[in-house]
């Protein structure tokens, strides 16, 4: 692997914000989706599901290893024994599970602003988080896919399914807009090419190329800017998952898993 | 779900390997059946190439008296040509010459 520059301490900060709002997206949603295991609408969708939702996880795991790299810290740590203010997830993954049209809806949105994140990312000039955001990339694109499928097969598959998915699109727009929040230490990362493109702008390309996919369903969406607070709310809904994903860890804290 | 269809699924697992039978999934259409045969063989890195054929495009044949005839059929196998002596010789053969 080629050798990154040193970092120094202020940049070292803000990296460390960016690669736990990423890891920390990718860790919720996809503890959010495996609550589908079991229960989802067939058989071969539940593997689906489950295994996007393993995928997702596994995307966190390399994000916090690498943010335990940069920090001195413990991975594992750093996932499971956080409390729930410290996570800096985007409001997008404060919902609860809901139906299955709320599930695909959020999936929609996150799949396509990760994926506008992610071709910026690869560019990084922080190395480790280029290599890793290439390969994400490629898993990325098939979960794009199955998000899609089901988002058109929803759309134009009968009334109910079409009510559920656009009143779902409605309910987490805003929401979703966080996902582009300004991060603390933004600037430096843009100055050091360490994040390629300010959110802000990712923000209008992601809103450019969904907005005609998602408007014939639900309607002209409202205007939308992420907010300065967007990864600091926390839900009553998140307090429940968080003790849900704590569980195990907490059952036995000296434990080697 | 309702209009649930079977998909045969084919896998290869390197380049220029035969297409094996790895089983079948339930999907309503093309689309989801591809998604669900890469989850069910192929998301753990285990295929070059997946074949997703509907069931119904299968052509099946399982008529005994075209499959198993009745008469002795041992001298349409290549196990009723007993070659190994015939084999023996041409190597001693080739040996030889290839020595002179």
């Amino acid at each position: 692997m080629a050798e990154s520059p040193p970092l120094d301490a202020t940049s070292r900060e803000a990296l460390a914000e960016l690669l736990l709002s990423v890891a920390d997206d990718e860790f919720v949603i996809g503890f959010w989706d495996s609550e589908w295991t079991g229960i989802a609408p067939m058989l071969e969708e539940d593997v689906a599901t489950s295994s996007i939702a393993q995928d997702e996880i596994g995307h966190a795991k390399v994000l916090y290893e690498l943010l335990a790299e940069l920090t001195d810290e413990d991975a594992d740590r750093i996932a499971f024994e956080r409390a729930p203010d410290a996570f800096r997830h985007a409001s997008l993954m404060n919902h609860a599970r809901g139906d299955w049209a709320f599930s695909v809806a959020r999936r929609y949105l996150y799949e396509t602003a990760d994926q506008v994140r992610l071709a910026a990312l690869a560019g990084s000039t922080y190395e480790p988080l280029a290599l890793l955001a290439g390969k994400m990339r490629r898993e990325e694109t098939y979960h794009l896919m199955h998000a899609d499928t089901w988002l058109r097969r929803l759309a134009d598959g009968g009334s109910v399914g079409r009510d559920r998915l656009s009143n779902s699109l409605e309910c987490l727009w805003a929401d979703a807009q966080e996902i582009f929040a300004p991060l603390i230490g933004e600037e430096t990362l843009v100055r050091e090419g360490i994040l390629p493109e300010p959110m802000q702008a990712m923000s209008m390309t992601w809103q450019a190329r969904v907005r005609p996919k998602l408007e014939p369903i639900c309607g002209a969406l409202p205007a939308a800017t992420p907010s300065i607070d967007g990864r600091m709310r926390r839900t009553s809904d998140f307090a429940w998952l968080h003790g849900e994903f704590t569980s195990v860890a907490r059952s036995e804290e000296a434990a080697t898993w | 779900m309702d209009g649930e269809r079977v998909w045969e699924v084919f896998r290869q697992e390197d380049e220029g390997d035969p297409m094996m039978h790895s089983g079948n999934v339930n999907a309503p259409d093309e689309e989801l059946a591809m998604h669900y045969a890469r989850e069910m063989y192929g998301r753990r890195g285990e295929s070059h190439r997946l074949w997703i054929v509907a069931r119904e495009a299968i052509t099946e044949l399982d008529d005994p008296d075209l499959l198993k005839p009745p008469f002795d059929r041992s001298h349409k196998k290549p196990g009723g040509y007993v070659i190994k002596h015939k084999l023996q010789a041409a190597k001693e053969r080739a040996a030889s010459e290839a020595g002179e």
